[in-house]
């Protein structure tokens, strides 16, 4: 999943990145249970290898939630066995893995609608409502015949 | 102002008063505020941002207008252009298309003769001060410059004339940014690179033969998210792309650091993807981003293809001596520090790079080209 392609001896090292990373990640955890304030840690520019990812995996556990988003390509939303730490790919049209982000939030940010998107969804919902008359009528007509 | 099929899009705009933020001229078109969002993660992934920002550059990004971009092509093949216009692939990457206005480009535009030149005037004055200028190609200037012209005008004048009122200049290329293969030895255009000429603008280098191309599209992201130029390096090149060397990430280092080494394409070191440093890998003196951001959508890079890194990024890289000779070095302390980093690890093998970058320009004038045996030696 690495940006980092590396010969396969190399994957199976170890580099003892996961460590560090869940220390990040607990800070991260405090700070927003006591703040409120999320973080995010961005795997994608880490050189981590296929074992260091596996370790982290494994540390992190599964939990309740997955999600898939479809919006300019796929981004795939898990949450870990940690209350508040997300696990977020957005892959490409070709199933590249263009950034890989650990979310530390009570809601990853691309999960919750997006503020200006509702507003043109109750536009477009209140202009639906206005039409609809119309479209009973139109239907009764069908009936009718 | 009259608009008609050959008026740019930003000139459009202006005559038209459509001042649309790109968060709105978007949503037209059924791009929601996720993928802005979504955009912004990549991007601040690519340029080394922290990836808590992403909702702020989504923000901003929305509330921001559409970028307009005059693009002049001196002496160049067009390389660069088809990097940037074929490897992105068809969904996040190539969203930088709808946040710029591309007011002028030869190759891309319909517009030909002086409806073209027209274009360029247009967007120009539409969008005086804000505009950003991206060039590829070298210029010209030697027996006043006439050995590349464009519509009856010499490259100077126009990279002049454009440059005038630009808000930025944005070098695409190895060619615009230090000169490359017109510049080469020996140099019959006098051709110099845009940074020796445009000195009262900023202007940012992304070198490569051709660059990177989401390179390209992050740092027009990046002016257009924050309004300002990224952090540059010493020789005018994004941080974030060029700050370390092709070496310091590249997936045969753990060879290179063994001292296991290919000794020719075909032998056994070759099939086993040993280092390519004795078949005249420039990696270690190269800063760029191939190792880890890769190309034709993050495919793979020359060193995976089994190739040596050319160096292409890299000021000169045509006079470096020879591309399948090892690394000139000049000899002394540098050779001795480089053996001594091989055997080390990152820390210190990042220091033989520098060492190579540092000392490189001395060992061209002397063609001096060593073997890692000689270096090991001495
Ligand atoms: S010398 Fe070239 S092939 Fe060898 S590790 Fe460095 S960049 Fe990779």
């Amino acid at each position: 999943m690495s940006r980092f392609a590396r010969p396969h001896w190399v994957e199976k090292m170890s580099s003892g990145m996961a460590k560090p990373l869940i220390g990040e990640i607990s800070a991260a955890l405090d700070t927003l249970a006591a703040t409120g304030v999320a973080g995010a840690i961005d795997l994608s520019g880490l050189p981590l290898t296929a074992t260091d990812r596996a370790e982290l995996e494994v540390a992190l556990g599964s939990g309740e939630v997955e999600a898939k988003v479809t919006a300019a390509g796929t981004s795939e939303i898990r949450e870990t066995g940690f209350a508040g730490v997300w696990w977020v790919r957005h892959f490409d049209a070709g199933g590249r893995v263009l950034a890989e982000i650990l979310e530390i939030a009570f809601v990853p940010q691309l999960l919750g609608a997006q503020g200006d998107d509702i507003d043109a969804a109750a536009r477009r919902l209140r202009t639906e409502l206005a039409r609809t008359p119309e479209r009973e009528t139109g239907r009764e007509t069908v009936h009718a015949d | 102002m009259q608009i008609d099929e050959t008026t740019p899009n930003a000139a459009r705009s202006a005559a038209s008063g459509d001042d649309r933020t790109l968060g709105a001229l978007l949503a037209a078109r059924g791009v929601s505020r996720r993928a802005f969002l979504k955009y912004s993660s990549y991007l601040a992934s690519l340029l080394a941002l922290p990836a808590s920002m992403a909702p702020a550059m989504a923000a901003s990004l929305a509330k921001a207008q559409r970028q307009s971009v005059i693009w002049l092509s001196f002496q160049e093949c067009t390389g660069c252009t088809e990097s940037l216009t074929r490897s992105l692939s068809p969904t996040l990457d190539d969203l930088i298309f709808d946040f710029i206005s591309l007011d002028y480009h030869h190759t891309l535009q319909a517009a030909s003769g002086h409806a073209a030149e027209e274009a360029r005037m247009q967007a120009m004055e539409a969008h005086k001060g804000k505009y950003i200028v991206a060039v590829d190609g070298s210029v010209p200037v030697k027996d006043g410059g006439i050995y590349s012209t464009i519509a009856g005008m010499s490259n100077l004048d126009i990279l002049e004339e454009t440059t005038k009122d630009a808000f930025a200049v944005v070098a695409i290329g190895s060619c615009a940014a230090f000169g490359g293969l017109p510049l080469a030895d020996p140099n019959p255009t006098g051709a110099v690179p845009v940074t020796e000429l445009v000195t009262d603008k900023p202007v940012i280098n992304i070198p490569g033969c051709p660059p990177i191309p989401e390179a390209m599209a992050a740092v027009l992201a990046h002016v257009l998210t924050f309004g300002i130029l990224p952090e540059l390096d010493s020789l005018g090149r994004p941080k974030s792309f060029y700050g370390e060397s092709v070496h310091d990430r590249c997936y045969r280092r753990p060879f290179y650091d063994r001292g296991e080494f290919a000794e020719s394409f075909d032998d056994e070191g070759a099939k086993k993807g040993w280092c390519l440093y004795k078949l005249g890998c420039k990696g270690p003196a190269t800063s760029n981003a191939c190792a880890t951001v890769k190309w034709n959508g993050g495919t793979s890079f020359p060193i995976e293809a089994g190739h040596p890194c050319l160096g292409c990024s890299e000021p000169g890289f045509w006079d470096m001596g020879g591309f399948y000779r090892a690394l000139s070095v000049p000899t002394g302390d540098v050779a001795r520090i480089a053996a001594v980093a091989a055997g080390a690890g990152v820390v210190a093998g990042a220091a033989a790079g520098a060492l190579h970058r540092a000392t490189k320009s001395a060992a061209r004038g002397k063609h001096h080209t060593v073997t890692v045996e000689e270096l090991e030696e001495k």
